[in-house]
C-alpha cells in the first residue's frame, strides 16, 4: 500500500524522464518518491526552505517561463500561509501550476489546529481559476496526477496524509472526465451522499447498511463541477453532503451554489466538522466520532433525512 | 541616445509626460514613479536591459515589484516601439490596456505586480532558471524600501543568496518614505546595506538620481546577486511633491500648483 503523495509523485517522476519542463518545488516537506525525484532529477527540483510565500513567487517566475510547476507542502501551510501569493501569481496571471497539498482535514491529528487544514477548500475555492481535486484512493490519485500534467490549469490537489484503501471500482462507475464516480447503485429515488477524500470511506461503510436507499457520489473534482453531475442528479430529492471541513464554505456550499446555478434548489443536508478548533487527542478516527463524521454519525444523519 | 546630456533631458521629458498623464487621469503614484526615473533610463538606455530589434522585445527582464510605479515603464516601452503610440495616447480609456498597475497583458511587462513583496521572488524564479540553463539573460527587480517590511522579501533574499543568482540585480528605491511618513519614524530600516550585507551579495549604494552612479553600480561584476541601494527622493523633480508622503498618491491640485510643476521641469 502506498501513500497518495507517493503515488502522485511517482507519476511526476515517470514524466520527468522525458519532460524536462517539469519542476517540483518543496517547502521542506518530503516523501519517499520525492527523494527519488531529488536524486534522479536534481536539476528539476528546488528546495525552497520553509518559505511557502517565496516558493509560490519562485514558482510563478518559472511558470512565466512556461515551465510545468508542481508546488508541494503540507496542506495548512501551502494553502493559507501563501494564499495571496497564489492569488497574485498563478491566479491573476492565469498561469498553469499544480499545488500538491498533503494532509487535508484532520490528517495531522493529534498535532492540533495549527496543522489541520479544515478550511482550505473554502479558501482556495474562492480564488479565480482554481481547479480542485480531492482523491479518495490511489486509483484516483494516479489519474488526477496525469490530468494535472496536461490540463494547463491552476490545480489544487488535496491529498490525504494517511493510506486510503482503493475503492472497488468494479462496483463503481467512474467518469474521469466528469470528475466524479458513482459508488453503489444509482437511482433517482434514493438519497445521494456527496463527498470527497478519505471521508468517503466512512460514507461507504454507512451506506452499506442501506444500499437500497442511497448511493455515493465521490466528487473528486469539486471545482469546477461538471454539468454531467446536474444531469445525473436533477431528479434527486435529497442530498447529504459530508465534508471534513468547517461548516462555512465547505463542499455543501459548493453543491448548493452548483444547483442554484441551474435554478434548482435541493434538499441538502450538510455534515461537517463543527465551528470550533479541535484540541482533543486520540487520533483521527476518534476525532471523527467526537465531531460527528464517523460511520455511525453519517448513518444516523442518513436515516434522519430518509 | 546615451550621452549624459541626452539622458538627463530624457528624464525630464519622461517626468513631464508622466505628470501630464497623471493630471489628465486624476490618478497615479507620482512620488514613487518620479523617484526611479533615472534608474529606469539608465537601465534601458545604458544597455543594461538588452533589446532585440528584430523581435522588438527585450532580452533581459525587469520587474517593478513596487507595482504602483509600473507606469514609469510606459513611455520607455512606447519609445522602443514595444507598445503602440496609440496605447499611450489612449491610456485611461477603454481603447488602451495601460493602467496604473501594470500587468502581463501589456507587452513588455514581465510580471503582474501591485501587492508588495512578490516581485523579488518571481525574479528569483526567472534568474534561477536562466542560470540553470546557462542563458545570458539578466533579471532586474526594483523594490521599494517599504517592501523590506514584507517577510517574503527576506525569504527571496535568502533564496537568491543560496543559489548565487549572479544574473539577478536587486535595486532598492530608498526614498525614506512610506504612506504614513518616514520609515525611520514608522519602523526603522537603517542601515539597509548592513542588514543585507551578511547575505553575501555585492552591494553598492548610490545616488539614484545620478545616472553615472547608477550605471557604475549596475556594471558591478561578481558571482553573487547585485544589490543596488539607490538613495532617492520621493516625487523627485517637482517641488510640491519632493519628500512629501502625501504625494504617494495623486492629489487634487490647484492651477497654481500645476504651473509650478510645469515650471519645475521646463
Amino acid at each position: 500500500m502506498k501513500f497518495q503523495r507517493d503515488v502522485f509523485l511517482e507519476v511526476i517522476f515517470d514524466h520527468l524522464k522525458k519532460d524536462k519542463k517539469i519542476f517540483v518545488l518543496s517547502a521542506d516537506f518530503g516523501a519517499i518518491s520525492l527523494d527519488a525525484i531529488r536524486e534522479k532529477f536534481d536539476d528539476n527540483f528546488i528546495h525552497c526552505g520553509i518559505s511557502e510565500q517565496n516558493m509560490f513567487d519562485v514558482a510563478t517566475g518559472l511558470a512565466l517561463e512556461e515551465k510545468k510547476v508542481f508546488v508541494y507542502a503540507m496542506s495548512p501551510f501551502i494553502s493559507l500561509r501563501a494564499i495571496e501569493q497564489i492569488k497574485c501569481g498563478p491566479s491573476i496571471m492565469n498561469l498553469p501550476m499544480t499545488i500538491i497539498s498533503v494532509g487535508i482535514g484532520l490528517g495531522y491529528a493529534d498535532a492540533g489546529p495549527t496543522h489541520y487544514a479544515t478550511e482550505d477548500f473554502a479558501c482556495i475555492r474562492a480564488l479565480v481559476g482554481t481547479n480542485i481535486y480531492t482523491p479518495s484512493d490511489n486509483f484516483l490519485t494516479r489519474n488526477i496526477a496525469e490530468i494535472t500534467l496536461r490540463n494547463n490549469k491552476l490545480n489544487y490537489v488535496r491529498l490525504d496524509r494517511h493510506f486510503t484503501k482503493d475503492i472497488d471500482y468494479k462496483s463503481s462507475k467512474t467518469i474521469l472526465s466528469d470528475g466524479f464516480r458513482i459508488i453503489g447503485e444509482f437511482s433517482s429515488s434514493k438519497i445521494a451522499i456527496i463527498s470527497h477524500g478519505k471521508i468517503i470511506h466512512n460514507c461507504i461503510k454507512s451506506i452499506q447498511k442501506h444500499p437500497s436507499r442511497g448511493f455515493i457520489i465521490d466528487l473528486f473534482k469539486s471545482k469546477p463541477i461538471s454539468e454531467e453531475l446536474y444531469k445525473l442528479l436533477k431528479d434527486i430529492k435529497k442530498i447529504l453532503v459530508v465534508d471534513e471541513q468547517v461548516p462555512d464554505g465547505n463542499l455543501s456550499a459548493a453543491i448548493f451554489e452548483y444547483f442554484c446555478k441551474f435554478g434548482k434548489t435541493k434538499f441538502i443536508t450538510s455534515l461537517s466538522l463543527p465551528e470550533r478548533h479541535i484540541f482533543e487527542n486520540g487520533g483521527r478516527d476518534l476525532l471523527f466520532k467526537l465531531n460527528g463524521l464517523d460511520e455511525d454519525s453519517i448513518l444516523k444523519k442518513f436515516e434522519e433525512i430518509n | 541616445m546615451d550621452s549624459f546630456h541626452n539622458l538627463k533631458s530624457l528624464c525630464k521629458r519622461y517626468r513631464s509626460e508622466l505628470f501630464e498623464k497623471f493630471l489628465l487621469l486624476g490618478q497615479g503614484h507620482p512620488g514613487s514613479v518620479f523617484s526611479i526615473i533615472e534608474i529606469i533610463v539608465t537601465l534601458f538606455y545604458k544597455n543594461h536591459i538588452k533589446f532585440d530589434k528584430e523581435k522588438q522585445k527585450f532580452i533581459d527582464k525587469i520587474i517593478i515589484s513596487k507595482g504602483h510605479a509600473t507606469s514609469v515603464l510606459y513611455p520607455v516601452l512606447r519609445d522602443f516601439g514595444v507598445i503602440k503610440e496609440s496605447d499611450w495616447q489612449n491610456w485611461g480609456t477603454s481603447k488602451s490596456n495601460l493602467r496604473i498597475f501594470g500587468n502581463i497583458s501589456i507587452t513588455g511587462i514581465d510580471a503582474t505586480t501591485g501587492s508588495l513583496g512578490h516581485g523579488l521572488g518571481i525574479g528569483c524564479g526567472m534568474a534561477y532558471l536562466y542560470k540553470k540553463q546557462n542563458l545570458n539573460k539578466k533579471v532586474f527587480v526594483i523594490i521599494s524600501e517599504g517592501e523590506l517590511y514584507e517577510g517574503s522579501t527576506w525569504e527571496a533574499l535568502l533564496f537568491a543568496s543560496h543559489h548565487k543568482l549572479r544574473n539577478l540585480y536587486i535595486i532598492i528605491d530608498e526614498n525614506s518614505l512610506i504612506i504614513l511618513g518616514k520609515t525611520s519614524d514608522c519602523l526603522k530600516l537603517d542601515s539597509i546595506s548592513k542588514k543585507i550585507e551578511d547575505f553575501g551579495f555585492t552591494i553598492k549604494e548610490c545616488d539614484g538620481h545620478n545616472i553615472d552612479q547608477v550605471d557604475i553600480a549596475l556594471n558591478l561584476k561578481s558571482d553573487t546577486s547585485k544589490v543596488i541601494v539607490a538613495k532617492t527622493i520621493k516625487g523627485k523633480g517637482f517641488s510640491i511633491m519632493e519628500n512629501r508622503p502625501e504625494w504617494h498618491y495623486w492629489n487634487s491640485i490647484t492651477k497654481e500648483q500645476i504651473e509650478i510643476c510645469r515650471k519645475d521641469i521646463s
